[in-house]
């Protein structure tokens, strides 16, 4: 009776068990991997075919739309992606990765490997990337010019700047005036002088002008030889930090880092910040919104509907402005690449040719501030006489029309994101010390500590 | 005990001769020795097998192509010193788990032991037990990454605890918490211990109830002071829970990971970086044969203190 009692329940255990695997059975979804859920809003409200934004799934041609985000924190994006890639011909359907996002920072290992597919093959041609900017073509390309993957955006960064504080410490009006102020780096210590005298910061991190200065490199950080050199602009940003940090003119928070950000608010200090249209439309979160309302534990308000309430009168919308700066530059941008191993070239075709399209092109500089990839859409709405909100209706796609053409896709490495968020690091250690403590020894410890982190990483690297 | 055996197997019918009631033990058994054998045991004849293949040149590519055959080249790397930093990396980060667990584990045990004394006091008889039991237990329910993330907030740059520091003029603005040396090992002792001493008072407390009543009894009636009572016969009959909470703590200790990572990782903070946060970090790029180095010198240095451990604390009965 007991054996027949176990044996019941065995079978019975058993069947549960049969009946949840092929439950959660292998189901063929267009399966998409990113870091960050930007162009899976643009994704979901104009290419996908509902159309519409906030709904719990989405489809593609009918098909299940996947996505799979993880963070891009010290590397932890590449990782994964790396792996599900490695395995992605022997993944189930529903594992399959079909389309990737990468950044700018480290696409070329991605475009100059046997992970991706030429998108020439799967249903693109050179007509679909005729109005697309160069730059973002050649990062998408291996080494033999076989096209990998597209880009929806432009990333020409500019200095965005509060208007009420130049003019008020400045006297300056329009935008022009204030590129004259800043159209170099001398001058741009003069201004940030003014600024200490009346109480503001010239930038709200360190590392607000760090990318102005490495993406003007004309070395890579790692030689063909494997060694690895800090580049000659990244000695000069070195300088002006740590004379920017002594002088008061800045403050030692990181660049996405809440201290920073707090000084985008109405009461913040901070007078300006670098980056391109996907900086001030998606991480200036504090300037658009204004500071969170705060229960008593210290998280956020929100109201029934889940959204964070804003404490009023604090947000600086349309209070900025962006300019060229000192040093033209470019920062980030998303590349969609198309996996090897994936089962859905057409719809990843599709999506591709979507982004590069006149209409989604438009869209996205409309309604959300960006600045396409699509030479045609871009120049149509600088001519318009139309303004971005944020911007005290500022036409900033005419500043970035005029920067787009001469950006340049060179130096780079598939060391770069951790060389350069590496750095970053190691560097304001030696920016955090008190200031009789920041001697040139210490500079040096933190240069070999940044060393001995990549060395670590990638142990065939050397340095002299 | 041969003839009732012979007895009872004369009475019973012949197909049933032969009903083992080990093989169900050796059954029930078995789930653990094949879940153990597949998830611990395999992994670890794996990470030794990893230890002898050289990926320095794949390192940070996406993991398609093959290591090459390294010998102990692994090994010569995790004992090389790093002219860089001026240190040997694995003692340093060894060096630092030991003494971020010594600096928690040590009043975390001299707490426990008090509280666990207390509360079992037949004399105080205390009240609510079950209440402060549950409230000291309380941390340890909490996933020791959100713990730290609370901890991370709170002492940031832009968090509460360094406004009120900077508003009273004990440090400077630019001052950072996790940055400091002394703070930030601190700060990572400081939650390993609250997150821990409850639950080591329930262990010694479930220790202490286990000696004989009539012990303590017995030593009452002879007149024995209090502290005569503690140090004669709790603390020596107390023994072999003490052992295993000291020396799980320190295999606990010398694994640290969780709370030090999500405190100071984003600083990539030398002084607070342990032995397993190094594993995790040559491991992001796919070194998985310096990965294999270092844990299989990990295993064998936990071993040795373990051993260590035990026979110093138990040496006195050998």
């Amino acid at each position: 009776m007991k054996k027949k009692l176990l044996l019941t329940l065995g079978a019975t255990a058993l069947a549960a068990a049969t009946l949840t695997l092929t439950s959660c059975s292998d189901k063929d979804v267009f399966h998409i991997y990113c870091w960050n859920n930007e162009f899976q809003g643009f994704f979901n409200k104009y290419i996908s075919d509902e159309k519409e934004a906030g709904l719990d799934t989405y489809h593609l041609d009918g098909k299940e739309v996947k996505w799979t985000q993880v963070v891009s924190d010290n590397g932890a994006y590449q990782k994964a992606l790396d792996e599900a890639l490695a395995n992605n011909k022997n993944a189930k359907k529903s594992e399959k990765v079909d389309m990737f996002l990468a950044e700018a920072d480290y696409i070329i290992k991605y475009a100059d490997s046997d992970l991706t597919k030429d998108v020439t093959k799967i249903g693109l041609s050179k007509a679909d990337m005729a109005d697309t900017y160069q730059y973002t073509v050649q990062a998408a390309s291996d080494n033999k010019g076989v096209v990998k993957g597209v880009s929806f955006q432009c990333c020409p960064a500019g200095m965005i700047y509060r208007a009420d504080i130049a003019k008020e410490v400045l006297g300056v009006e329009t935008p022009e005036a204030m590129q004259e102020l800043v159209s170099d780096w001398s001058k741009f210590d003069e201004v940030a002088a003014k600024m200490k005298e009346k109480g503001y910061y010239m930038t709200g991190s360190y590392a607000d002008t760090y990318r102005v200065f490495s993406n003007n490199a004309t070395a890579p950080w790692v030689n063909s030889s494997n060694k690895l050199t800090i580049p000659t602009v990244v000695n000069d940003w070195m300088e002006q930090a740590d004379k920017y940090v002594k002088n008061g003119y800045t403050k030692t928070a990181g660049v996405w880092d809440a201290d920073k950000t707090k000084e985008f608010t109405a009461s913040g200090k901070a007078f300006c910040t670098f980056g391109p249209a996907w900086y001030y439309n998606f991480s200036m979160t504090t300037a658009q919104k204004g500071e969170a309302e705060l229960n008593a534990d210290g998280t956020e308000k929100k109201d029934a509907d889940g959204n964070v309430i804003y404490k009023e009168g604090t947000s600086t919308f349309g209070n900025w402005r962006v300019i060229k700066g000192p040093q033209s530059h470019f920062w980030g941008g998303t590349w969609a690449l198309a996996a090897e191993g994936g089962d859905d070239d057409a719809l990843v075709a599709k999506v591709m040719k979507a982004c590069l399209s006149d209409e989604f092109s438009t869209s996205i500089i409309e309604n959300e501030g960006q600045f396409s990839n699509n030479k045609k859409s871009n120049a149509k709405y600088a001519a318009s006489g139309k303004g971005n909100a944020f911007l005290g209706n500022q036409n900033d796609t005419k500043i970035w029309v005029d920067m787009a053409d001469s950006i340049q896709f060179k130096n780079n490495t598939i060391y770069d994101q951790q060389c350069n968020e590496g750095f970053q690091t190691e560097y304001v250690k030696y920016l955090k010390l008190d200031a009789d403590k920041r001697t040139a020894a210490e500079k040096e410890k933190a240069i070999k500590s940044f060393y001995s982190y990549i060395k670590t990483q990638f142990p065939i690297l050397t340095t002299d | 005990m041969e003839t009732i055996v012979n007895a009872s197997e004369e009475k019973v019918p012949k197909k049933k001769k032969k009903v083992s009631y080990a093989k169900w033990g050796y059954i029930f058994v078995a789930s653990f020795f094949i879940v153990y054998g597949i998830f611990t045991f395999f992994p670890q004849i794996l990470t030794i097998y990893d230890s002898f293949w050289d990926y320095t040149k794949i390192c940070g590519k996406p993991p398609v192509e093959s290591p090459e055959f390294g010998g102990f080249i692994n090994y010569a790397n995790v004992f090389k010193y790093d002219a860089d930093l001026g240190t040997y990396k694995i003692w340093k980060y060894l060096g630092n788990t030991v003494l971020m667990w010594v600096i928690g584990a040590v009043p975390q045990f001299i707490v426990s032991i008090i509280l666990a004394l207390l509360f079992t006091s037949s004399r105080l008889k205390l009240k609510g037990l079950g209440f402060f039991k549950s409230v000291f237990y309380m941390p340890n329910l909490i996933m020791a990454t959100a713990f730290a993330a609370l901890f991370l907030v709170i002492f940031d740059t832009a968090g509460p605890i360094h406004l009120m520091f900077v508003e009273n003029g004990w440090i400077s603005e630019n001052f950072d918490f996790i940055l400091n040396r002394g703070w930030s090992r601190f700060l990572v002792a400081a939650m390993n211990f609250l997150m821990w001493f409850g639950n080591t008072t329930i262990l010694l407390m479930a220790g202490i109830q286990g000696i004989d009543e009539s012990v303590f009894e017995a030593a009452r009636m002879d007149g024995a002071s209090s502290n005569r009572v503690l140090f004669d016969i709790t603390l020596p009959l107390l023994k072999p829970i003490v052992i295993y909470v000291f020396i799980t703590s320190m295999i606990g200790g010398l694994q640290m990971y969780d709370v030090p990572y999500v405190l100071t990782g984003k600083y990539n903070n030398l002084e607070t970086k342990t032995i397993v946060m190094y594993i995790n970090e040559v491991l992001r790029t796919y070194n998985y044969g310096m990965a294999g180095a270092i844990s299989v010198v990990l295993f064998i240095v936990t071993g040795i203190l373990s051993l260590i451990v035990f026979k110093t604390i138990n040496g006195k009965e050998d």
